[in-house]
């Protein structure tokens, strides 16, 4: 087996005149996650069903599996699960029900279905709902369902579309505990997500705005690579001082957090200096003032204001 | 083929828990039984009639009298002028008035011809017609009873017979028709919304990223559906047969395949319409949409040989037309597979045409 689960080499996709997905090109290896991030309609689905096999690409290469999207999509559904964001399975069937149809459809029977549905029931903790109507589940036992679901067959490689879109902290935890223990498996997991904590969690991840993939890398050294440093500020009061900042020689951008301000600033030792005449001679009382790590939203919002300004 | 018993199997579970479904597929034909084999009688007998007899004499009494007998008349009231007698008309009290002028028996008696008058409320066509004949009828055989006119040997001996339905019951042509309008009608609603349910439920979105082929999925659903269908006539045959004595004179057998026929086509048309409509609400109107105009050109209730020529080249594309000759020829007639052949080719072939545009038009709207 190819140390190479997923693969895209200048994967596009047009419809019409509008192109949804532009030239994308990475490699993800088997037994890591992998973060798909951007905002909605900027390609992340149109991306998915391309590597599902679903849908061809209008140029460029993809492989998934060690099989091409363009000539063997069958081949691929045999050796992806796929957890889509709109909770997709029975809701009339119970717990059950749902696995045993979805574990034939995959050409798995008797013995072997059952043995393996015990299996996915007791890794996702879904045993005690096993008589329960799956539209009866909630979010997140839901969301277990459908990647039990997806793991039925053994897949070594998972498409996850927003897998904790809508749920609570807790829910959200406890799916991500469950991918942890699936890539350490072997398996590939390829998880789109909005929320960036949850990105902080990923192997790899990948900024992807009007269908054209900004960025890509391990989290920590995405942080590092940020331009600005990041001057984080208490003071009071926040929204007089924020549009104070703002106007201030060396700061790039603003963020309002509960008490605190976050600036983007290009060095933090000037920048400071400046933020602290600017707040005396305006009346404001700074209680704290220092440099913090930059996070990934940060980053985030950089690609995005950067790509902005170039428009 | 295992997949296909996978998905069959699954939508048998996802029935047996659509209670509102299941009581549709049981209450709708028994509903229809009843109301066609009780409700509806289209036999016309018993028409109210009022009498102004103004001769009152032995023989105004006898004409009345075998009006009355004939079973087609039933005298409500006797008036005492013309402006009563045309009041009930107008009133609708009465369907018919019989006018005996005051020289009745005179005139009779003295060998001159006299009149009799019926006014008949022709707003509904078939009781009207109904009463013209049977009048007719009545008139002629009074005369000879009565020897008013002389015995005569005619040069032909004109002998009309009914066959297959002696008495003219309703229910005998209306219920045999009942399979074809239920099946019509329920089998491609069902289909049509179940196949359109998984696309609002987002399930096909799961069924596409797994090695499922559409046709996989089609017949899978589809199977469920032809045991619905034959549950469903067998149902109507058995409570028409054994509720309203309605004989089945040709083979079951033959019925039962040429039934399957028949609702192929049916899961055909909801099968195509479930292509079109994007949810389980459009779909049931795209169904009714095309149910309707076959209740009333198939020859359901009105026979296809009096309508207009284009009216009835339509009736030609309407797959019940054919099959209503089908089922009343085996259970009325008696009729064989060979006697049908005329009907059942044209079945087979909309079978095989809607089956297969609907798949096609299925695979292509799900890749």
């Amino acid at each position: 087996m190819p140390d190479i689960a997923i693969s895209a080499d200048k994967l596009t996709k047009r419809f019409g005149k509008f192109t949804a997905v532009d030239e994308i090109s990475f490699e993800i290896p088997y037994g890591s996650i992998f973060g798909f991030l951007g905002a909605n309609g900027a390609g992340k689905s149109t991306t998915i069903r391309m590597l599902c096999g679903i849908l061809a690409p209008t140029s460029g290469t993809g492989k998934v599996g060690g099989f091409d999207v363009q000539a063997q999509p069958e081949q691929i559904k045999t050796v992806i699960g796929y957890v889509s964001q709109r909770f997709s399975l029975y809701s009339d069937l119970n717990v059950i029900e749902n696995l045993t149809f979805y574990g034939q459809i995959y050409g798995l029977y008797g013995i072997n279905l059952q043995n393996r549905i015990q299996e996915v029931l007791s890794l996702t903790g879904l045993e005690r709902f096993r008589q329960r109507l799956a539209g009866e589940l909630s979010g997140g036992w839901k969301q277990k369902l459908a990647i039990a679901n997806a793991i039925l067959h053994r897949p070594k490689i998972i498409f996850l579309d927003e897998p904790t879109a809508g749920l609570d902290p807790l829910s959200r935890r406890g799916i991500w505990e469950l991918l942890y223990q699936l890539a350490e498996e072997g398996v590939s997991l390829f998880v789109t997500t909005h929320y960036m904590e949850e990105a902080e969690r990923c192997n790899t991840i990948a900024f992807i705005s009007d269908g054209k993939l900004l960025k890509i890398g391990q989290p920590a050294a995405l942080r590092q690579e940020l331009h600005d440093k990041i001057l984080e500020v208490t003071c009071q009061p926040l929204m007089k001082a924020s549009r104070l900042f703002l106007k201030v020689e060396g700061v790039r951008g603003v963020t309002v957090y509960g008490t605190t301000i976050n600036l983007n600033v290009t060095d933090e030792k000037i920048v400071e200096a400046r933020v602290i005449e600017t707040a005396r001679k305006e009346g404001i009382t700074i209680t704290a003032i220092k440099p913090i790590a930059a996070s990934l939203e940060d980053v985030f919002s950089d690609l995005d204001s950067g790509r902005r300004s170039d428009a | 083929m295992r997949s296909i018993w996978a998905i069959a199997y699954k939508e048998f579970i996802q029935i047996s828990r659509d209670r509102r479904t299941l009581a549709l597929l049981i209450i709708m034909p028994m509903m229809q039984l009843m109301i066609y084999g009780y409700g509806i009688n289209t036999d016309v007998k018993h028409l109210p009639t009022y009498v102004y007899d103004q001769d009152r004499s032995y023989l105004s009494r006898r004409l009345i009298n075998a009006f009355t007998q004939s079973d087609y008349f039933t005298v409500k009231e006797r008036v005492g002028s013309l402006k009563e007698a045309y009041a009930s008309l107008d009133k609708g009290l009465a369907q018919s008035v019989l006018v005996i002028p005051p020289d009745f028996a005179e005139n009779i008696i003295k060998k001159r011809t006299t009149q009799v008058q019926l006014l008949i409320d022709g707003t509904d066509s078939t009781p009207a017609n109904v009463a013209l004949d049977a009048s007719q009828a009545i008139v002629s055989a009074f005369m000879q009873t009565e020897r008013l006119i002389p015995i005569q040997v005619l040069p032909i001996d004109f002998r009309p017979r009914l066959w297959y339905n002696p008495d003219l019951k309703s229910t005998y042509f209306m219920l045999p028709g009942l399979i074809g309008l239920v099946l019509q009608f329920l089998v491609p609603m069902i289909t049509a919304t179940a196949i359109v349910r998984e696309k609002e439920g987002g399930n096909i979105e799961q069924l596409l990223v797994t090695p499922i082929k559409p046709y996989e999925l089609i017949l899978g659903k589809i199977i469920p559906y032809i045991f619905i269908g034959i549950f469903i006539a067998i149902s109507i045959i058995t409570t028409m047969h054994l509720l309203f004595v309605v004989p089945i004179h040709g083979s079951i057998i033959t019925l039962f395949l040429l039934t399957l026929v028949y609702l192929v086509v049916c899961l055909g048309i909801g099968l195509w319409a479930s292509t079109i409509a994007d949810n389980q609400q459009q779909a049931s109107q795209i169904v009714m949409f095309f149910a309707m105009p076959s209740i009333l050109l198939s020859g359901f209730i009105f026979p296809t040989q009096s309508m207009p020529i284009l009216v009835r080249d339509i009736s030609y594309l309407i797959p019940m037309t054919y099959f209503l000759k089908i089922v009343r020829g085996i259970i009325l007639k008696g009729m064989g597979f060979y006697d049908l052949i005329g009907q059942v080719w044209p079945l087979l072939l909309m079978a095989f045409l809607v089956i297969l545009f609907s798949i096609r038009r299925f695979s292509k709207r799900m890749a």
